[in-house]
């Protein structure tokens, strides 16, 4: 069963067609219709489970974020500066790597007007 | 606390024998600029110079680099405050010499001081793409958006001297963890827009 329906879902199988190949396999027409009835109600889920499970590089799967004041150095005594961190959690491999990083502020308005770019720009090709 | 030793002070008075304003505006400048380790190969640069003996140079180099860099700690912006630093009987011309040429770099200075403060890795650029899946190895249609982001992080500058290591770490999102990402960022610009108006 699991072939069959892993099978219609890489070729992208109307349930007619699922229908069709159970006939084949030997199944009475009875069977056959119930199985493709049930392949036409979990094909959608069946469908997201498979694109979430796709390749993806790198793929982020955490942020965690502290920004704060400068209040001094041993430079500078007074500072007064904001400093912005985030740490990333990316998963390579099978493995997870943290990423630090600081940014100024105008970075991070910088940063946050481009993340505002990508989401439209993912939006008009949903 | 006094910006300098007594001692120090007196290692200043060889700047009487520099060749020209602008010389002493340089040494100035690049004692500022040298961390302690450097500071004798610059004072041997400087001696022939100076026509100052090697110790004295190194003394002269060591006594520029402790006043400039506690002006620049202090924050002190007012002639007046500069002006005070100096001892009673310090050679009144080279007092104003010095006051001057550290009122033109302090702003400077302090950006420079700014620019090299430990931090954590940073941020340098960031570019963006969108691709579309459209197939897979478990699919074979499909019409998936996906953003691929890329991000340039400088290491502590401090400790790479003149040589920063830049690595770009490429990172991909789907849609529900960009928006969820945003979320994040949004919450932040509020935090920073609340403390702001404090």
């Amino acid at each position: 069963l699991c072939v069959v329906y892993s099978g219609a879902l890489k070729r992208n199988l109307s349930s007619e067609q699922v229908r069709a190949d159970f006939i084949a396999l030997g199944l009475s027409e009875e069977k056959a219709s119930y199985f493709a009835e049930q392949w036409k109600l979990n094909s959608p889920a069946l469908t997201r489970l498979a694109v979430g499970q796709t390749l993806m590089i790198n793929q982020l799967v955490d942020m965690e974020w502290k920004f704060g004041v400068t209040a001094g150095s041993s430079e500078l005594q007074k500072v007064g500066s904001i400093f912005l961190q985030l740490k990333l959690v990316i998963k390579k491999g099978g493995q997870m790597e943290n990423v630090y990083m600081e940014l100024t502020l105008p970075q991070f308005y910088s940063f946050l007007h481009e993340m505002e770019r990508v989401k439209t720009s993912l939006e008009s090709f949903s | 606390m006094a910006a300098l030793r007594e001692a120090e002070f007196g290692a200043l008075q060889a700047l009487l024998k520099a060749p020209s304003r602008d010389a002493v505006r340089q040494l100035c400048q690049e004692s500022f600029s040298s961390p302690p380790a450097a500071l004798g190969p610059l004072a041997r640069r400087a001696c022939p110079g100076l026509a100052a003996a090697p110790e004295e140079a190194a003394q002269l180099v060591s006594a520029l680099h402790n006043l400039t860099r506690h002006v620049v700690y202090r924050g002190l912006t007012k002639p007046e405050d500069i002006l005070a630093l100096f001892p009673e009987n310090f050679h009144q011309n080279l007092k104003n010499l010095l006051t001057k040429i550290i009122l033109e770099n302090v702003s400077a200075w302090r950006n420079e001081a700014q620019a090299s403060q430990i931090s954590l890795p940073r941020l340098v650029d960031m570019d963006w793409r969108v691709d579309i899946k459209t197939s897979s190895d478990n699919i074979s249609r499909m019409a998936v958006p996906t953003c691929l982001l890329q991000l340039k992080i400088q290491e502590d500058a401090a400790l790479c001297g003149n040589n920063p290591v830049v690595s770009a770490v490429t990172v991909e999102l789907s849609k529900e963890t960009l928006e969820t990402m945003l979320e994040g960022l949004g919450r932040i610009r509020d935090q920073l827009s609340a403390v702001a108006n404090k």
